[in-house]
């Protein structure tokens, strides 16, 4: 009942923490740009919804990309809306490109950067050519570490840099003996020809690197276990192992486990039931390969700033067709 | 429905073109009901100017101030929350056209007691103290009679909702009630009120104690626990009650001794060597006598 830490906290290390102030800034902008809304239900209504939205994770629909990776709730959220949106992709089997995945990307955040896609990407295809074709949960989960623990990333690959080139970033932490020793080591003709670094010296500078670092880090423990399995290895090999430890998934707490990705009953359900709303669609569905115009249904139903984003997409005449059809099912 | 994600109305409208609605007329919402606050938001030139003219600004200040007060664990929803209830309030929900009746707004005036009461645990001595005194305004003030102030029947009722929502057994908790309530008719002080109130929440929570103690004795088959250990860990209970008489720091380590876990251990072991065959001791029997070794410590009323 009692968590007596968060009791101790000074007061703005209370609120920071969990970006108490962070979420009522935004609830304000919100009213101001909305202030019909609030001459319809009320300021407290207002709030209500807000802050009833931001629990559910349903706050980060559409919204610009700088609110979407604000907070570690906002991109939990946004990992879990994007799986939600278009598991149907994953379900049907579909293999699609880079391109494809930052439109799909795009419905939900319209200024999403096409570089985050990029490097998710990069951690699938392990920096083959980029147009090749990857699998939902392939891209979903190379996705998750890349988005969730971005600058993590981004300090992870300062680091293999260094020890690549033969620096050692973390010479305060390492004890003399072994750092003198893993110093001597790229420099000799055996280790160049090695690829990657070595994983105890690695583990140790992430090790370090979790201690300070204030966004979010996978759990330490968990970051050992990858790196204690292997002797050496490279940036995109440590990224992939990220991606695909099921304990690493489970700590961030968006996603389920893989073999449960395609698994939502109620979600079944309730597209059935739209479907089945919809003459003609139901041939079309069970046909086959069409049915990848499923994910484009559930976006539609929330309205206007979708629309044009549509449209701008290279998008083919079925989904298109789904659009309208979903449209008139409402009315 | 509920599976799909929906966006919140603002998300909506975040495409709209931002117009700029004629401040006058946002700020008849705000159910503050000022006059001359249209007037003066009608010239209000920034957005800072307007959020303070509709109410905005204070509402916020207030909500984080209960925040920090109640420091709690998921703030986000305990926003929610403060807000969903501070919208059932406003008169625009409560049915603007006829007066609710009597026995609804008293009904109205119990929960909005009930929500302050629960915002802050009674362990955060200095925020549940103001939380009494916030719900003891709701309840006395808005009284028909000419005299406020709270009467024994309101109190009383309030009490039995506590009870009745901590979920702890009805018999079990019949006693304390007996103890601390007043008169119908009696007028009850703020301290009365809060003695009563913390008397209360801690018995609940010593209850949900008792029982999870209970489930530990308990035969996970037949689902009652044995006598002999049952009554030994009550004895020891009881023991340390009797020790802690005296408010002194040195009566509370002694009594925290007692019930540390060797000499509890030592207590259930003998019981259990001495085992002589015995009816087995339910749930029910266990809370009740624990709640009375507890009962048994507080004042009576008057």
């Amino acid at each position: 009942m009692l968590s007596p830490e968060r009791l101790g906290l000074p007061d703005y290390e209370y609120l920071a923490q969990r970006h108490v102030l962070t979420y009522m800034e935004d609830a304000v902008c919100q009213l101001l740009e909305n202030k019909e809304d609030i001459s319809q239900y009320g300021i407290a209504r207002f709030f209500t919804e807000y802050f009833n939205s931001v629990c559910q994770g349903t706050h980060i629909l559409f919204r610009e990309f700088s609110f979407i990776q604000a907070t570690p709730h906002n991109r939990a959220s946004f990992l879990r809306a994007f799986w939600r949106c278009f598991r149907t992709v994953g379900k049907n089997g579909d293999l699609l490109t880079m391109r494809e995945y930052h439109c799909l990307l795009q419905l939900l955040c319209p200024d999403f950067p096409l570089e985050l896609t990029q490097k998710a990407a990069r951690i699938v295809l392990m920096d083959d050519a980029m147009d090749c074709l990857m699998s939902f949960s392939d891209f979903l989960f190379a996705f998750q570490i890349q988005f969730y623990y971005s600058e993590f990333l981004e300090s992870v690959a300062a680091i293999y840099q260094d020890l690549l080139s033969g620096k050692n970033p973390n010479t305060v932490i390492v004890p003399t003996s072994s750092s003198g020793q893993h110093r001597q080591r790229p420099t000799s003709g055996e280790a160049s020809m090695l690829e990657g670094v070595e994983a105890p010296l690695f583990y140790q500078c992430l090790e370090n690197l979790c201690d300070r670092h204030k966004y979010s880090c996978p759990p330490p423990a968990l970051v050992k276990e990858v790196l204690s399995n292997v002797q050496r290895l490279t940036f995109y090999g440590f990224l992939v192992a990220l991606s695909k430890h099921h304990g690493i998934n489970q700590a961030l707490g968006a996603l389920p486990d893989k073999g449960d990705l395609m698994h939502d009953p109620a979600l079944d359900e309730e597209l059935e039931r739209l479907l089945a709303q919809i003459p003609g669609l139901v041939n079309s569905v069970t046909a086959g390969p069409e049915a990848s115009c499923l994910p484009a249904r559930t976006p539609p139903r929330v309205g206007s700033p979708w629309r044009p984003l549509h449209h701008a997409r290279k998008v083919d005449a079925e989904s298109d067709g789904s659009t309208e059809e979903t449209d008139e099912s409402e009315t | 429905m509920d599976v799909l994600p929906v966006p919140l109305p603002s998300a909506k409208m975040a495409a709209v073109e931002k117009r700029r609605l004629p401040v006058a007329q946002a700020a008849n919402f705000t159910g503050s009901g000022r006059p001359g606050v249209s007037r003066a938001a009608a010239t209000a030139e920034s957005e800072e100017d307007f959020l303070r003219q509709v109410g905005v600004t204070e509402m916020l200040r207030a909500a984080l101030l209960k925040v920090l007060e109640a420091r709690p664990e998921e703030p986000i929803a305990f926003l929610a929350h403060y807000f969903e209830n501070m919208d059932l309030r406003s008169p625009a929900n409560g049915g603007a056209g006829e007066p609710p009746g009597q026995l609804l707004l008293q009904q109205q005036r119990l929960g909005r007691a009930l929500w302050h009461l629960r915002l802050a645990h009674h362990s955060q001595r200095t925020a549940f103290n103001n939380n009494v005194g916030v719900a003891y305004e709701c309840l006395s003030a808005s009284g028909r009679k000419k005299k406020p102030g709270l009467d024994g029947r309101t109190y009383s009722e309030l009490l039995k909702r506590i009870c009745r929502d901590g979920e702890a057994p009805e018999e079990v908790v019949a006693p304390l009630l007996r103890k601390i309530q007043c008169r119908d008719h009696e007028a009850v002080p703020l301290a009365v009120f809060r003695a009563g109130m913390l008397t209360c929440f801690v018995l609940l929570e010593f209850v949900a104690r008792a029982g999870a103690l209970y489930r530990l004795l308990e035969d996970p088959g037949l689902a009652v626990a044995d006598r002999h250990v049952g009554q030994a860990v009550l004895d020891t209970l009881e023991g340390a009650l009797q020790a802690s008489d005296d408010t002194t720091p040195a009566r509370y380590l002694e009594a925290g001794s007692r019930l540390g876990p060797d000499s509890l251990a030592l207590a259930m072991d003998r019981a259990l060597v001495a085992r002589r065959p015995s009816t087995p001791m339910t749930r029910e029997e266990f809370l009740e006598k624990a709640a009375a070794l507890f009962i048994a410590k507080v004042k009576p009323v008057g």
